[in-house]
């Protein structure tokens, strides 16, 4: 417990360096919020100009829709918020700056968080709060107390979903194998299948985006159960499996932390 | 202080394949390469001790000092570093060392050096009145003071040196690990860092292994070397005692009005008819160095 | 001239050859976009036999084309002189006897024909996924797309003379990449854009990148309303090229004072 606290204490001392050295690229920071904000909403815009011409998609209406959009937008911020260093793992490997972190008495992994702050994934979490909260009162749910705080925990399991397949792809850069381009792609596949209903795409494809990889489980699946759609009472245990895969997840990397080798001779 | 007993890395890399399915295979693929860097080497080194350790370069220099901060886990044979093993015990170990890699800096780069040096603070947990003292050493030692609010990428080369001089024995550490610590420095900042070197050592009993390809830092700060070539020990002792050993003999140099000539002073050589045959102007004798040894040594 | 210029297509194909392996990961990004697209238009159309005046067909059959069309000419000289113009090597491309505006130009051209040559094993699988129908505006349709592929590759190279000013194009190139793709209706065709949106995509030149050769193709626009449009690409297409040549004059200025 003390040495998560450290380990707590110590990640929000290097975040704040970090944030202090990019405050110099200030115009930067800004395009880059703005750039995430208008990336995530030109995926939302599609949804909204054809649902102006066909009410109904899946038998999901637009606030409904939104309101899927919103959670799985939310995760995936929250997913990157923390993590977004690791898209530069290969580098840090690559540079020699991985054996400097290791000379450090502090977790790989925290030290590799705080590398960076994430700033287009803030604009990420803007567009995915204020869908959220728009379509959470346009949708007509029922809001009480537990569906609250199930829809918190929901959105929580899924960032640890996502972030359980970014983590263990991202530690195959530990033993210099080059994975950048198929961890855009599975993040691809997250953000692109990720806010629609599942139904949509039917049979094989269904079945894959739930159990092989689980992007329905993100958002889709809790999706159900706050908008009181769920058919198996199985769903409501869904938050829990974020945390499994992650856990699953951290294994990987600490095992491929042991198999790290260095650059050069 | 450190201990190594028939230390071995072999590296397995997955083999890497071309073409468009290039990078799945090579996820994939069962199929290694294979690299000895470290041969089976042992070595001792005491406390107080300022070792040199060099090698052509991939002579394994670098690996072996990577086993013995554990950034490396040995493929065979044993490692400790003041009791522990440093690859099983990395937290424990990390405080224990400093390391400095003169081409990398660990320094935050756009931050000013003083802001680095109170996160290393942080990071080693070094409570706030040693921290204090600790600094004031620093400063006096490297003369700190006129660049400490300067943003490290601003600093010059020699200024960030003697910056990361002071991250890696911030935290007191009772072994210090230089990697080539005085490249690309001029002649002063050279002498700045060797002087902090022995400092160091003379005030902390602090142990020291460099490796550098600058003999001239050797002369000045070691007593004792540990070359390597190809992952293997070749000689490990004291310098003259190398020189003495390995030294190619003392080389006569013999001026005349055509130019000088070089003979080797062996037992053979016959001066009395050298210097019968020259119309000679002036003698003079060439004492081996320790680079002529080593460059004979790295040459067999 | 032509010589140096061939060169700078060649060394764009090469480019494009050297990213191949990556190249196998974007195509399956596209082929799970047209996918999608598939699905999603599939589950809203339902039992609808029509809807803004395109068929489940045509609509399929026009977003697979479109979105192949976007993926081939995908400019990537704004990515390239974002990173010349910021290690300085720009110079160096300033420093040749051709103009700087022929060669990024040709290096696009050669980087495109690459995209092709990749890209010809993938299109059976795109097609699969999606669908496609045959079409009786073969020629009409390559003029338009042609036309369309100048007016991206005039507007790339505007980005890229921002460049000149603020030394940083990186977040600016991924947003005219977002935005120009949002417009050029690679995902919902323009004919769908509700109201004001609908005026403003109409009214943006990006809609002759996607949209408006897609829709000549699956006999979308009528005989007059394809030689209007052909007309007022030729007008784009001045009407960039005044504006580009102003502005590199300007740029061309620019340089010329920091860098003495």
């Amino acid at each position: 417990m003390a040495e998560l606290t450290r380990a707590l204490r110590l990640y929000w001392r290097l975040q704040r360096a970090a944030m202090r050295g990019a405050m110099q690229y200030r115009l930067n920071t800004v395009i880059g919020i703005l750039t995430g904000a208008v990336y995530q909403g030109s995926g939302f815009a599609f949804i909204w100009v054809i649902m102006h011409t066909f009410p109904s998609m899946a038998g999901w209406s637009l606030p409904q829709i939104a309101f899927l959009y919103g959670m799985r937008l939310t995760a995936h911020a929250l997913c990157m918020l923390p993590l977004s260093s690791l898209i530069g793992i290969d580098w840090l490997v690559r540079e020699g700056e991985f054996d400097r972190i290791l000379l450090r008495p502090l977790n790989p992994l925290v030290q590799v968080m705080a590398k960076r702050m994430g700033v287009g994934q803030l604009g990420d979490l803007l567009v995915g709060v204020v869908l959220l909260a728009v379509a959470g009162g346009a949708a007509g749910i029922a809001w009480t107390p537990g569906l609250l705080a199930f829809c918190a925990a929901a959105v929580v399991g899924g960032a640890l979903v996502e972030a359980a397949f970014f983590l263990a792809l991202s530690s195959t850069a530990l033993r210099m194998l080059d994975t950048f381009a198929l961890r855009v792609f599975v993040d691809d596949v997250f953000s692109r299948f990720g806010s629609y209903p599942m139904s949509v795409f039917g049979g094989v494809t269904q079945w894959v985006l739930t159990f092989v990889l689980p992007v329905a489980f993100v958002a889709y699946v809790p999706a159900t159960v706050v908008l009181g759609k769920a058919v198996v009472p199985l769903a409501y245990a869904s938050p829990l499996l974020g945390v499994a895969l992650f856990a699953v997840a951290y294994r990987i990397w600490a095992g491929q932390l042991r198999h790290y080798q260095s650059v050069g001779a | 202080m450190i201990r190594v007993e028939k230390l071995t890395k072999i590296f397995r890399r997955p083999r890497t394949f071309g073409g468009p399915f290039g990078a799945l295979r090579t996820l994939v693929t069962r199929q290694y390469d294979e690299r000895t860097a470290v041969d089976d080497i042992s070595f001792d080194i005491a406390e107080g001790e300022v070792v040199g350790y060099l090698g052509p370069n991939g002579a394994g220099k670098s690996t072996t000092v990577k086993m013995l901060t554990g950034i490396l886990t040995p493929t065979s044979g044993v490692v400790e570093v003041a009791g522990r093993v440093p690859w099983r015990d990395r937290h424990a170990n990390a405080r224990a060392v400093g390391v400095v890699f003169g081409q990398r800096s660990q320094l935050w780069w756009d931050l000013p050096l003083v802001e680095s040096l109170r996160l290393v603070g942080d990071l080693y947990d070094v409570p706030a009145a040693r921290f204090t003292a600790s600094m004031k050493r620093m400063r006096d030692l490297l003369g700190l003071d006129d660049f400490l609010a300067t943003p490290v990428r601003q600093l010059s080369l020699g200024q960030r040196m003697r910056g990361d001089l002071a991250a890696a024995m911030l935290y007191e550490p009772p072994i210090l690990y230089l990697d080539e610590p005085t490249v690309g420095l001029d002649v002063l900042a050279k002498q700045a860092v060797r002087e902090f070197i022995l400092d160091t050592n003379r005030a902390g009993r602090t142990t020291v292994l460099l490796t550098t390809h600058d003999l001239a830092d050797v002369e000045a700060l070691c007593k004792r070397i540990i070359l390597i070539d190809k992952g293997r020990v070749l000689y490990d002792g004291g310098i003259e005692d190398l020189v003495g050993a390995y030294a190619p003999p003392r080389r006569l140099v013999v001026h005349t009005d055509d130019g000088s000539h070089t003979y080797e002073l062996t037992e053979g050589l016959k001066v009395p008819d050298l210097l019968a045959n020259h119309a000679v102007r002036d003698l003079s004798i060439e004492e081996p160095d320790l680079e002529s040894v080593i460059k004979r040594i790295y040459a067999a | 001239m032509i010589r140096s210029l061939r060169g700078m297509a060649r060394i764009g194909l090469r480019f494009q050859f050297a990213y191949r392996s990556e190249v196998v990961l974007t195509s399956l990004t596209l082929i799970a976009q047209v996918f999608l697209l598939r699905m999603v238009w599939t589950a809203v159309y339902g039992e609808r036999r029509q809807a803004a005046d395109l068929t489940l067909e045509q609509l399929l059959a026009y977003l697979t084309l479109a979105n192949l069309q976007t993926f081939a000419t995908m400019p990537v000289i704004t990515r390239l002189a974002h990173f010349r113009i910021r290690t300085g090597t720009v110079f160096f491309d300033l420093a040749r006897p051709v103009g700087y505006l022929p060669q990024m130009a040709a290096f696009q051209a050669g980087h495109t024909a690459g995209a092709l040559l990749l890209l010809s094993p993938v299109v059976p699988v795109v097609l699969l996924v999606g669908s496609i129908t045959s079409t009786s505006h073969a020629l009409p349709y390559a003029v338009a797309l042609a036309l369309g592929y100048v007016i991206g590759l005039l507007m790339a190279l505007l980005i890229c003379l921002i460049g000149f000013w603020t030394m940083e194009t990186g977040a600016i190139s991924l947003l005219y990449r977002l935005v120009s793709q949002f417009f050029a209706g690679t995902m919902v065709p323009l004919s769908f854009f509700p109201g004001a949106l609908g005026v403003l995509a109409d009214a943006l030149p990006f809609k002759y990148l996607g949209y408006v050769p897609a829709a000549i193709y699956v006999g979308r626009l009528s005989s007059a309303e394809i030689a209007r449009a052909l007309l007022v690409e030729l007008a784009w297409i001045a009407a960039l090229w005044a504006l580009l040549w102003a502005l590199w004059r300007l740029a061309h200025r620019r340089v010329v004072i920091n860098g003495g």
